[in-house]
């Protein structure tokens, strides 16, 4: 027997009826002069607007890329097997739209909104322009808060604040990935709204990044725009855009987001290779003229807007909150060469950059973030105070191990300041270690920098670090819990604190093993 | 076929030129259509394919055929030549199609294809065009046809301007509507 499809009810089928407009009204039309690998060429279409959708036989879309004088070429969102020569494409007068609105959080959806997690259709009001002009200087407003990763060694050493780009790159199997969903997890009850956009990634990796957001509870405020390896390229070249406009939705709102490209190398082959095929000049490694272009005005889309944008947005209806989406673009190098072309790029275009090293992440320091190459350009300004405070010593205190390691394998004595920057700087790098899926408070942070910075793990065996730490951890947060409630709401460091942080370490010591 | 057009346009813009200075548009239009004809004649195709024809011979067997039923202005005689050097002989529909384009242009007159449902009498005809060059703000030079699948209701065509107004379009949007 057929089965009937929930818009087959005749109350739905009669309400479209009634809203159906039968007018004729003039078209423009053309002819299709040849379909080659999801890029059709179309004679006629003189009126077609660049990046105007057009409509092919059987519902299919496309979207106008090249105008030339005689043809149009348009690139095919979807399935192109179906297009013959001689068929008919008309134009649709409209821009490339997605869904917007929160409705779309907790579901997984394709790079033009359409749902593919088989949780049934979602109800948006809204739509909004897949490609938009960022907002221009009088919009925007400073960085001035945190946004907290969780991560000790990122939010310590290389700190990102609302509204900033900041680049995570690194080699293949360096930990990218788990670092923007370790991110994603933290944002759990803070209000910020994330966005995770997967491009040309396996769809057994995407679904074990849905399973593991939904185990940690993080699905509730996460939207998982999806172009997998499988999807047309078309189709990831367009998902960044679609993801950054709904990203967007929720900054223009007077919220806070926080948007994932992973990755943008994948991104920039698509559009290398939809370039290729629309026959523009390929320049250096045969990307096209405008791969920066491609990369610049995604990222620029991310921004901390001011109160008075966010009011003219919602028609006075938020008043005073200023909105930001914040952005990690993800850019996978070959054997470690950020001076290829797109890392180049990417590197210039954001705030600062995460690099992560095969080597570090090999010898068993996860995440493995090289704190020499790691910076952060604006964030500082919006470091908790607590975190700025006591993590100032870590940067430091990593760069002189680093130095004197190089220097101490070939000097057999070494005298005891030396030996005990190193043995601190050894004890540091070990602390730095976090475990994949658990994100860290504010609190437990400064518990954790407290006791490094004032020589607390000196007399810690090595291999310890981690034992103390995690039972220092558990010991403040049982018998300390207001302290840590304290510093997780202010954020703010005092004398009062650091008197309370000090009793609390000591008594540990005094008192518990690890 | 767009390539095509582009090489074709800086021909028929000096034909159409020429003919201005003459002022011998309609003579030259004629002239481009019988060309065309030719060209697009079997045994012609074989003679334009064949390598062993040279370029020249080539212009002379068209201008022959040509002569045959309208003689040839030294001008029209050059351009065929023109062409046959250039190995663009096969250009000659496009180029006489563009022509047509041009010509209509200046004369501020416009091609229109209808197709109807059902044979269109004079009077619904006459307050097609009426209405047309009304629209249009030019005259308008309809051809009609019908095609019963239409059922009922015209589709107004120029070039890739379309207005559908056929009964067929109307249920086909309906049936994307309920559908969607």
């Amino acid at each position: 027997m057929q089965q009937l499809n929930p818009s087959e009810i005749s109350e739905i089928i009669k309400k479209r009826i009634e809203q159906l407009d039968v007018s004729s009204k003039a078209r423009n039309e053309g002819t299709i002069v040849s379909v080659s690998d999801g890029i059709v060429l179309i004679h006629g279409l003189a009126e077609v607007m660049y990046g105007e959708m057009i409509a092919f036989p059987n519902g299919i879309y496309g979207m106008a890329l090249n105008l030339e004088r005689d043809s149009v070429g348009v690139v095919v969102l979807g399935d192109y097997e179906g297009l013959a020569e001689g068929q008919t494409a008309r134009c649709t007068s409209r821009i490339l739209e997605v869904p917007v609105g929160s409705e779309l959080l907790g579901r997984v959806v394709d790079g033009l909104g359409n749902t593919i997690d088989g949780k049934g259709s979602i109800k948006t009001t809204l739509t909004d322009a897949v490609e938009k002009v960022a907002p221009g200087v009088i919009e925007r407003q400073s960085v001035d808060q945190p946004v907290q990763i969780g991560l000790k060694a990122i939010d310590a050493m290389v700190p990102i604040g609302r509204g900033q780009r900041e680049l995570i790159i690194g080699d293949r199997q360096t930990g990218k990935s788990a670092i923007a969903i370790d991110a994603i997890i933290n944002q759990k009850g803070t209000g910020i709204k994330c966005i995770y956009v997967a491009i040309g990634q396996k769809q057994s990796t995407v679904a074990n990044v849905v399973r593991m957001l939904e185990e940690h509870g993080a699905m509730e405020h996460t939207i998982v725009v999806n172009a997998g390896a499988a999807d047309s390229a078309a189709m990831q070249f367009l998902a960044p855009y679609a993801g950054c406009t709904m990203g967007e939705y929720f900054r223009d709102q007077g919220e806070d987001a926080l948007i994932i490209y992973d990755d943008l190398t994948k991104q920039a082959w698509a559009y290398r290779q939809i370039s290729l095929l629309l026959r523009r000049p390929p320049g250096r490694e045969a990307y096209p003229g405008d791969i920066f272009y491609l990369h610049s005005r995604l990222l620029e889309r991310a921004s901390r807007v001011n109160s008075d944008y966010v009011e003219k947005f919602t028609d006075g209806e938020v008043k005073g909150q200023t909105g930001s989406l914040t952005a990690l673009p993800v850019i996978e190098t070959q054997a470690g060469d950020v001076s290829a072309f797109v890392p180049t790029n990417v590197i210039s275009i954001t705030d600062g950059q995460i690099f992560l090293e095969t080597d570090l992440f090999n010898s068993g320091i996860r995440p493995a973030i090289n704190a020499g190459l790691s910076v952060s350009r604006v964030g500082g300004a919006a470091q908790t105070k607590i975190i700025k405070k006591l993590g100032g010593g870590v940067r430091l205190a990593l760069a002189q191990y680093r130095e004197l390691a190089a220097f101490a394998q070939f000097a057999s004595d070494l005298d005891d300041a030396t030996r005990a920057q190193l043995e601190h700087g050894q004890r540091v790098t070990e602390l730095m270690k976090q475990k994949q899926y658990s994100p860290m408070s504010v609190a437990q942070m400064a518990v954790s920098l407290y006791a490094a910075n004032e020589g607390y793990l000196d007399d810690v065996e090595l291999n310890k670090v981690g034992d103390f730490e995690a039972a220092l951890l558990s010991y403040m947060g049982s018998e300390h819990s207001t302290l840590m409630d304290q510093i997780n709401q202010s954020g703010a460091y005092s004398d009062e604190i650091a008197a309370q942080l000090k009793v609390g370490t000591e008594q540990f010591k005094a008192t518990q093993s690890w | 076929m767009a390539e095509s057009i582009t090489i074709a346009r800086p021909y028929t813009k000096a034909a159409f030129e020429i003919a201005l200075e003459q002022d011998d548009l309609s003579g030259w239009s004629a002239m481009l259509s019988l060309a065309s004809a030719i060209v697009s004649d079997q045994q012609m195709q074989f003679v334009l394919d064949n390598p062993a024809i040279g370029t020249r011979k080539q212009a002379q067997i068209l201008i022959n055929a040509h002569t045959e039923n309208q003689p040839l202005s030294t001008q029209a005689e050059n351009f065929v030549y023109l062409l046959a050097e250039n190995k663009r002989l096969s250009l000659l529909t496009e180029i006489s199609r563009l022509y047509e384009v041009m010509k209509a242009n200046r004369e501020k007159s416009v091609d229109i294809s209808i197709t109807s449902a059902f044979d269109l009498n004079h009077k619904q005809q006459a307050n097609l065009t009426r209405a047309l060059s009304a629209r249009l703000s030019c005259n308008v030079n309809i051809t009609s046809m019908t095609d019963s699948s239409l059922l009922g209701g015209v589709i107004v065509r120029s070039d890739d301007w379309v207005i559908d107004g056929s009964v067929r379009g109307k249920l086909s949007k309906l049936a994307e509507a309920i559908t969607a």
